[in-house]
């Protein structure tokens, strides 16, 4: 029979690595010895045999779980991993897997830990189910700062002795859970550490701050046109303060036409209305270019000014693809322009 | 009524986040601060493009300006560039007191005014105010050790927005965010108005002499 499950699962598997299976089949053999020396001793055979079949026919991904509870036997904080098992992160499990297989596990211990699990395993099904609402109840409930669950967790692990090689297994462990653990009784935030980086505070401080920043970043580079194709903070904050002198020179030259408008200003009142207002604003599309094109004409040309413009003008036109340069070209021309054209 | 407000802009704008996760190795998952954060500079950012308050500002413009054009009116003689600079500045004071306060390069502007008058009466102060500057450049030329290219930018862009000098950095980036969606519409509004005016205008009062 126990062969029968074993053939079920290894055709379930097939997707999976060698190493997976290799585990797998390892910790079947390890129930079936432990199904006999159950079997021998006590007369809870059937209960024993109902959660070692269960753990026989449930998913791989449960089975997996079991294997990494062994790991996480450490205390109040852990649980099994409940977030594994999305599709392209078995590559990363994979990892984990032949990582943990390093290690050796005591029969006894393994009693314990199936028992354990035997409790806590429908957990797994109901929760794969419901998986990403965890996550995001979870998270609800999580308000605190990340570093303070990496420092509690590690101090956490280091406080306990009760399995061997506990030390190594929880630094593999600590490194390659990618999970948020259970409902924790604590409000923290749990962090999810990359494979290979260090899980101490400092650097987690700073990974934190790092990536904030990297956010902020990245909503200016939405903002500012042309960003997208320079990488790197030094070329982006470039774009960004050519950008924003870009928009202050605007606004000094806009400033300098109003200066001369202005005693239009009081000639001009009875138009001023708001639903003018509006016709301007849905016709001025983002970019400034053409209304400012527009104007151009109306200036006052001396020769020189003139010249300029003639030669600009149809770059102007056809570099859309080139903004920052034409702001440049642009804001100097149009400075040109009304400094030769506002002498009186 | 969290819950809800958070999952629809989940779906729409942290889909991409979790498509990344799942794309990349996995990185720090996203908490609910992260998520409101990101909820509300977006929003804030989108307050700065609706028409509503572009035509808040210019009518807020024009009453602004019609005052300073009532004050000028004593001085006849002003040089273009003068008036030019008075309007710029009426401009960025309304352009501050549209953002209700809430971001730090506004009080910034609408405090400057307040300072510029206090040091106009403060000129015999100027004695100090001079040793302190000297000081200080005394004492960066003698520390002048280069920082690192992102940092010289970053001090840039602090001086380049208004009140942020000595500001952190993602705050920094916060208020350079907001800045820059201000001034485009600061930009767009006065083009608008602009143009409102010389198609108004007659052209004879353009094409001088």
């Amino acid at each position: 029979m126990l062969e029968g499950l074993v053939s079920q699962e290894s055709l379930s598997l097939n997707s999976m690595d060698m190493s997976v299976l290799e585990r797998l089949k390892w910790v079947q053999q390890q129930q079936q010895q432990l199904q006999q020396v159950v079997s021998q001793s006590s007369n809870n055979s059937p209960e024993l045999l109902h959660q070692i079949l269960q753990f026989h026919g449930s998913n791989n991904d449960e089975l997996l779980q079991g294997s990494f509870s062994q790991f996480q036997m450490i205390g109040s904080g852990f649980g099994p991993n409940y977030n594994m098992g999305y599709g392209p992160q078995h590559e990363a499990m994979d990892g984990c897997i032949s990582r943990t297989s390093s290690c050796q596990m005591e029969p006894v211990d393994t009693m314990e830990v199936l028992l354990k699990n035997g409790t806590k395993e429908d957990r797994p099904i109901s929760l794969k189910n419901k998986r990403k609402q965890e996550v995001k109840t979870r998270e609800e409930e999580n308000t605190e700062k990340k570093i303070k669950v990496e420092a509690d967790t590690e101090s956490s692990m280091k406080g306990k002795s009760n399995m061997r090689n506990r030390e190594a297994s929880s630094e593999t462990s600590k490194e390659t859970l990618k999970g948020v653990s259970e409902i924790p009784k604590l409000d923290y935030i749990h962090v999810r550490a990359r494979r290979g980086q260090a899980t101490d505070r400092h650097s987690l401080a700073e990974r934190a701050r790092r990536e904030k920043i990297s956010k902020k970043m990245k909503y200016l580079q939405d903002i500012v046109p042309g960003c997208n194709k320079v990488t790197g903070k030094a070329g982006m904050l470039d774009e960004i303060i050519n950008y924003v002198q870009c928009l202050q020179r605007q606004v000094e030259f806009l400033s300098m036409k109003l200066a001369v408008l202005n005693p239009d200003l009081e000639l001009a009142v009875e138009d001023v209305s708001v639903k003018q207002f509006q016709a301007y604003f849905t016709n001025v599309v983002g970019s400034s270019k053409h209304s400012i094109m527009v104007d151009v004409p109306l200036f006052p040309l001396d020769h020189q000014g003139s010249l300029d413009l003639s030669a600009i003008n149809p770059n102007q036109t056809t570099s859309i693809e080139a903004p920052s340069a034409s702001w440049e070209s642009q804001s100097q021309s149009l400075y040109n322009t009304s400094s030769l054209g506002f002498q009186y | 009524m969290v819950n809800s407000n958070l999952f629809p802009s989940i779906e729409a704008t942290g889909g991409e986040s979790s498509t990344e996760s799942r794309r990349k190795k996995p990185r720090i998952s996203e908490t609910e601060a992260e998520i409101e954060a990101r909820r509300i500079n977006e929003e804030s950012l989108k307050r700065w493009k609706t028409n509503r308050v572009q035509q808040i500002y210019a009518s807020k413009l024009v009453e602004a300006l019609r005052r300073v054009r009532q004050r000028s009116t004593n001085e006849p003689d002003k040089v273009v560039s003068v008036a030019a600079r008075e309007i710029r500045e009426t401009a960025d004071r309304v352009l501050a007191a549209s953002a209700k306060g809430t971001t730090r390069w506004s009080r910034a502007i609408l405090a400057s005014r307040v300072r510029a008058k206090l040091k106009k009466h403060k000129k015999a102060a100027k004695k100090s105010a001079g040793n302190c500057k000297s000081r200080k450049a005394a004492a960066t030329e003698t520390n002048r050790i280069k920082l690192p290219a992102v940092d010289r930018k970053l001090k840039f862009l602090g001086r380049l927005v208004p009140g942020c000098r000595k500001v952190s950095v993602p705050n920094l980036l916060d208020e350079a965010t907001d800045y820059i969606a201000a001034l485009e519409m600061q930009v767009r509004a006065m083009e608008a108005l602009a143009e409102l005016l010389t198609a108004a205008a007659p052209r004879t009062t353009l094409t001088g002499p």
